[in-house]
């Protein structure tokens, strides 16, 4: 790892990331389409500045890891790899889970192992670009982003629309908290994220006035790696997660991930398909339940593009 | 009882005696029923070798049986059969018959880590599990899983453009598993999407349908990662003897 300059020595981690690369990935062009333009919509309704990383590529995702787990972290790395050598900036965030994930680990086997070192030298060499370095880059989850740029009382003093009276779970999925090796600045006591008990997103659901239910699911798994190729399974999984979510007392379902999203509308509806299992609960990104805090209007964070309907629903809360 | 001693329990390797003598004395009853006396001689001496040959099992020799992986995995609390300990354990001692009894389930993990996440030893059992099924796969005992499926349309078209276009990759993967698309859920699914007249998103998915989206240059990095994805395949071929195997199946088909 290099050591970082005198520029960043200064710099408090709020100021840093006031401005940061963006890295949307593939879902979020596609069926995460409503989280992208919500983060863009809080970052916008914040004073954050976004700059979408040029001419990015696919992180890999969990299918060519599967193929071959070296492909994955040259693809990230890529990533990265234009981030610092093609726009000069050292923080990425990445709102989804799974590119999050992705740069991560491949951070993690470029500092620790040094054939993952060797294939992305070559490769890199080979597409004709600047070969990635551990320790350029910090990556960053849209989470870190608000929660350290903005913090809880920036958050709480910026705030229109209260979501109090909003009872919700907060589901963060599998990729933002596990394996633990890969996230080094997690578990580091106060103030840090948790990999068992995350609380990132509650705490910004909080400050918005949202009142959060006591949720054991967390973490738990939405079968997303499957959902097609084994959806009996997937289906069981998400059933699990949103009954456990309502009998916890849960209106919404915040998330963070649009693998998990989706999941959760799709299998929400193959369950009251297949099994005949209708369980009523809302399910939006954490991005758009703050961006209606923060007086945007449901379109401008994109609650029109989400499958599961929670437009009445928000009304009545005062939001719509 | 040790996880390794539970197929010795199955009902076809117990026999039970309505009345047996054994030395003048009458054991008939509750004392009637034994363990079948077998010999075990099928080892596959290289399994270990094998799975580690592949990505994702390299830290299988490092497992010492603690049971957290089972213990905390997603899959075995809906499916008790799906052991990643137990599986881990066959590969190490060789045992394949047994292992193939669970052939057909294997590639159901769902990466969700958190065996990884429990692993004291740091083995990444999730890791075994896709090498596992790989090596099923490529040893021809199982057809390609849909997971699979899924796993080369996917990583086929970041190949190919860079990037993923989501209609395109489930068509494909429809298409190839032989699935029909139009299931009343995912009929269903599209009618809500479209209740809340998501025009720029429509616009956008059309488009993308229409004009794949891609990483301008690609070209050279698609090459670089072909290249090393068939020489990996290769490397893995070789470490699993696979010519040899198909040599073998040749003569057993002439003969």
């Amino acid at each position: 790892m290099s050591l970082p300059d005198k520029v960043s020595l200064t710099m408090t981690t709020k100021d840093k990331y006031k401005k940061v690369a963006y890295y949307p990935g593939c879902a979020l062009e596609g069926s995460g389409h409503s989280y992208n333009r919500s983060t863009k919509a809080v970052g916008k309704a914040l004073g954050l500045d976004l700059v979408e990383v040029k001419n990015w590529n696919c992180c890999g995702a969990m299918e060519v890891k599967n193929i071959d787990p070296k492909i994955q972290t040259y693809l990230s790395s890529r990533v990265m790899s234009t981030t610092v050598n093609e726009m000069d900036m050292d923080v990425v965030m990445a709102p989804c889970n799974g590119c999050y994930h992705n740069l991560k680990k491949a951070e993690y086997d470029l500092a620790n192992d040094d054939e993952s070192v060797a294939v992305v030298d070559r490769l890199s060499k080979k597409a004709g670009h600047k070969t990635y370095e551990s320790g350029q880059v910090e990556t960053i989850h849209a989470l870190d982003w608000i929660k350290d740029a903005i913090g809880e009382d920036g958050l709480k003093s910026r705030v229109k629309n209260s979501l109090s009276g909003m009872k919700i779970a907060n589901y963060y999925g599998c990729m933002y908290t596990r394996p633990r090796h890969i996230f080094p600045e997690k578990d580091q006591g106060p103030g840090s994220e948790s990999t068992s008990k995350p609380h990132f997103m509650d705490d910004l659901l909080a400050a918005a006035g949202a009142e959060n239910v006591d949720f054991p699911l967390k973490t738990a798994c939405c079968g997303g790696a499957h959902t097609l190729s084994d959806s009996d399974t997937s289906t069981k999984l998400v059933l699990n997660i949103l009954k456990t979510a309502k009998m916890c007392g849960a209106e919404v379902i915040a998330t963070e991930c649009p693998t998990c999203h989706s999941g959760l509308e799709m299998h929400q509806i193959r369950a009251e398909k297949t099994l005949g299992e209708k369980v009523d609960i809302k399910i939006l990104y954490f991005t758009q339940l703050l961006g209606m805090a923060l007086g945007l209007k449901p379109r401008k964070v994109g609650v029109h593009e989400n499958i599961n309907d929670s437009i009445g629903f928000l009304k009545e809360k005062g939001l719509g | 009882m040790p996880i390794h001693e539970k197929s010795l329990i199955r009902p076809e390797n117990l026999t039970t005696h309505e009345e047996l003598v054994l030395d003048g004395v009458d054991v008939s009853g509750h004392w009637s029923t034994f363990i079948e006396t077998r010999v075990v001689k099928d080892y596959n001496e290289s399994l270990e070798e094998e799975i580690a040959a592949l990505p994702g099992g390299e830290q299988i020799h490092r497992c010492w049986q603690c049971g957290s992986c089972t213990n905390s995995c997603t899959v075995n609390a809906i499916n008790p059969d799906f052991n990643p300990r137990y599986w881990i354990y066959l590969i190490r001692m060789g045992m394949e018959s047994e292992l193939l009894r669970d052939k057909d389930i294997i590639w159901q993990c769902v990466s969700c880590n958190k065996c990884t996440y429990a692993c004291p030893r740091d083995v990444f059992p999730e890791g075994v599990m896709k090498a596992t099924s790989h090596w099923l796969e490529k040893k021809g005992h199982t057809p390609k899983s849909p997971s699979m499926h899924f796993d080369e349309v996917f990583t086929e078209q970041i190949v190919a453009t860079g990037k993923i276009e989501e209609s395109r990759t489930i068509r494909r993967f429809f298409a190839r598993t032989k699935q029909k698309l139009a299931q009343p859920w995912m009929i269903e699914m599209v009618k809500r999407m479209l209740r809340g007249l998501p025009v720029g998103l429509l616009t956008r998915m059309g488009l993308a349908t229409l004009v794949a989206p891609r990483t301008s240059g690609w070209g050279s990095a698609s090459a670089a990662i072909q290249e090393y994805i068939d020489e990996q395949h290769e490397k893995q071929a070789e470490a699993l003897n696979l010519a040899q195997l198909v040599e073998t199946a040749k003569q057993d088909v002439a003969a």
